[in-house]
Parts: structure tokens; C-alpha cells; sequence
């Protein structure tokens, strides 16, 4: 018998499967879409990376004197503010806030996004929902193509997921929890303290 | 048989040359990941372009469905991006972003098996159905998809590697994490049992 390795038929099934196969352009204008759209956000990151670089700064003694003087002014108008908040939460009056996409917008609201402009139904799943496939629906913007709902979460570590015309899938935007792994790919969503 | 007769007329045909790797795109991809990172998006077009159509062609063979095989594609690119910043240049980009795509087919494949329990008792009912219009270009491509899906998907995986991207075993091990004697049994073993479909059929 011929070493299966070298069978006239495996070659065949190889050589057959390396032909290249026919792909969609919409398939990748819809890719480089999303790539865009991640554009100005890791930018972003790499900015803040710029600015959080140590760096050394060189004073005269008059640069230190202004400089102690403006630190001094910056913690008087701080140490208002937070005295004025105080006052506004003692009064009772709610706070307005923006809705902006792909961040909290409140340490407690948060505003999920997923870019999906040919699917039919979007639904968002987590521990917050119960798991329930029903009870968080996203609505689709045709504008921009993509589906949010905001909705508000309890401080702390949140598991989720979508569910794109029935199929379970995790946040491409959002890290995968560590536990989830092979098959229950699950994303994590921090509320309160850092934004992720 | 008309199968049998095509491919042993045409056995003896050269190996196309799918060389892994050309030198060219090499020094292209460095030249590419440093514009992206210097905040040129459009660069990442011309990186997409140069494999979308080669990580596709794994992606269907592995996964099997255009739809799935999308998605793999979307989330690799998108996730490759991402990581940009991480790639270190020693790396091949080529085999860092297969890296990423192998993983992706790997958890989309995951999630369909458990998707498609619930479709196997429904497959008696779809064989009396009648044809459906299929959405791959021949005869060919239609026979190859079905007996690649009949493996396991790791030996697939193993093999796809191996004959389809003519990866040499450290290149496979580099990408999987499994060892090179491992591999070579599953290439192996995804040959015997292409081997032993061939040997059923013929018959017939």
C-alpha cells in the first residue's frame, strides 16, 4: 500500500484545496471600515502613552517660585469644586451626562457598541441579564453602521457577550476574560475605578 | 470514476510554488507596520490586501462556511491591529498575523460545535430536501470542502498547515505551540484517513 503521505488521491485533495478561493471586496471594504473606525481610539492610546513618558524638566529659581505659585492656585480652584459638588449632591439635583460611544459614560451607564451593519438582530448577554438572549436588544444606527444600547451596571468586574443572530460572540473591542478561553469566549467590562 | 481519472492524469503536475513567504513582501511589511504605527491607517489597507485572500483561503478550508470564515477574517485584522503596537519586527508579520488567524478559526470552530448539535438531528430532514443552489465554484471545490470537513478538526488544522500553506514543521510548531513529532503524527494520521476515504470509495 502507497504511505498515505505520498496517495495520488491525498495530492489531489491538496492540490485542490490550494487553489485560491473567491473572496467578497465588501467583505474587506466592511474590514477596513472598522479598522477606521478603531483609528482615532488607539491613537488616542498612543498619545496618552506620549504624555504618561517620564521626562526631565530643568527650573530656574523664578520658573520654581511661578510654578509652586500656579500649583497653589490650581488647589484652591480644586478643593471649589469639590465643595460645590458637595453642595449640588446635598440639594438633591441629578447631574446630566454625555452619551459618547465606546465609553462609560458614567462610572454606572455604560454604552456597549458592536459594528455589525448586515446583520438582523443584535442582543447583548452577560451577568448582569442573566445570560437572557431577550432581555437587552441592541438598536441598529444605519448611519454608521453599527448596533449600541447603554443601559446602567453595578461598580465592578461584568462578563458579556453578543449574541449576533444567535451566535455567541465576544466584544471584538473588549478584552476576552482569562477563564473563558476555548469555546466560551466571554469579554470583561470594568465598571467604575479604570475604563476599559 | 470521473474523480480518479482528473487527478491521476494530472499527478505529475509541478507543485504550484505557493512559496511561504517571498522577500519582498517581507521588507513591504515592515515598511507597512511602521506607517500604521505612525498613525497612517491607509498602510493597513495595503497589509490587508496582500493576505486577505491567502488567510481566506485557510479560513473557508478550515472552517468550512463563508460566513464563519468572515468572521475569523474581521476579527483577525481587527485584532492584529490592535496588537500592532506588540508585533516585534524579528517576528515574520506573516506568521504572526497566521498566528492570530489559526486561533480565531480555532474559537469559531469551537463555538459552531456547539451550535451545531442541535443541526445534526435536523440533517435527516435536510437530505430529503431537495438541492439547494451551493455557494462554492465546482464540483471540486464542493468534494474537497466535504472531505476536509470530515476530519478532525485539529488534523485538518495540521494538514491545512502542512500541504495547503506548505509550512515546514517548525513553522507549524512556532504557530500552534505543539511539538514538531506531534504535528508530523497528525499530518499523519489526516492522510491515513484521506487515504482509507479513497480506499471505501473506489469501490463504489
Amino acid at each position: 500500500m502507497i504511505d498515505s503521505e505520498e496517495h495520488p488521491y491525498v495530492e489531489w485533495i491538496a492540490r485542490e484545496a490550494r487553489r485560491p478561493v473567491l473572496t467578497d471586496s465588501a467583505a474587506r471594504a466592511r474590514l477596513m471600515a472598522a479598522i477606521r473606525a478603531e483609528a482615532p481610539r488607539a491613537l488616542r492610546r498612543r498619545r496618552w502613552a506620549g504624555l504618561l513618558a517620564p521626562r526631565t524638566l530643568m527650573l530656574s529659581p523664578l520658573g520654581g517660585a511661578l510654578l509652586a505659585a500656579g500649583l497653589v492656585g490650581i488647589g484652591v480652584i480644586a478643593g471649589r469644586f469639590v465643595h460645590n459638588r458637595d453642595v449640588r449632591a446635598a440639594d438633591g439635583r441629578s447631574t446630566t451626562v454625555a452619551v459618547t460611544p465606546q465609553l462609560p459614560v458614567s462610572d454606572t451607564v455604560v454604552q456597549f457598541v458592536f459594528t455589525a451593519p448586515r446583520t438582523t438582530r443584535v442582543s447583548l448577554v452577560g451577568d448582569f441579564n442573566d445570560w437572557d438572549t431577550n432581555r437587552t436588544p441592541l438598536t441598529y444606527d444605519g448611519n454608521v453602521g453599527v448596533w449600541t444600547v447603554t443601559l446602567p451596571l453595578s461598580a465592578g468586574r461584568h462578563l458579556y457577550a453578543f449574541v449576533v443572530d444567535g451566535s455567541w460572540i465576544p466584544d471584538p473591542r473588549a478584552p476576552l476574560a482569562p477563564d473563558g478561553g476555548f469555546g466560551h469566549a466571554n469579554s470583561v467590562k470594568i465598571v467604575g475605578g479604570s475604563r476599559s | 470514476m470521473q474523480t480518479f481519472v482528473r487527478f491521476v492524469t494530472d499527478r505529475h503536475v509541478t507543485r504550484a510554488t505557493g512559496g511561504w513567504v517571498i522577500a519582498k513582501d517581507m521588507s513591504d511589511d515592515a515598511a507597512d507596520v511602521q506607517r500604521v504605527l505612525a498613525g497612517d491607517v491607509e498602510a493597513y489597507a495595503a497589509l490587508v490586501d496582500r493576505y486577505y485572500d491567502r488567510c481566506a483561503r485557510f479560513a473557508i478550508r478550515m472552517l468550512g462556511d463563508r460566513d464563519d470564515a468572515e468572521d475569523a477574517l474581521q476579527a483577525t485584522f481587527l485584532r492584529a491591529y490592535r496588537a500592532l503596537h506588540r508585533y516585534q519586527e524579528r517576528d515574520r508579520f506573516s506568521a504572526w498575523l497566521y498566528r492570530i488567524l489559526v486561533n480565531q478559526c480555532r474559537s469559531i470552530a469551537a463555538r459552531r460545535s456547539h451550535r451545531e448539535r442541535v443541526f445534526v438531528r435536523e440533517e435527516a430532514v435536510l437530505l430529503n430536501a431537495p438541492a439547494r443552489a451551493t455557494s462554492w465554484a465546482g464540483e471540486d471545490e464542493e468534494i474537497v470542502q466535504r472531505v476536509l470537513a470530515e476530519l478532525d478538526p485539529l488534523l485538518r488544522e495540521a494538514f491545512l498547515l502542512k500541504y495547503i500553506e506548505e509550512m515546514s514543521y517548525e513553522e507549524m510548531s512556532a504557530l500552534t505551540g505543539v511539538g514538531v513529532s506531534a504535528l508530523k503524527m497528525r499530518v499523519k494520521r489526516a492522510c491515513d484517513r484521506l487515504r482509507d476515504r479513497w480506499e471505501r470509495i473506489k469501490d463504489d
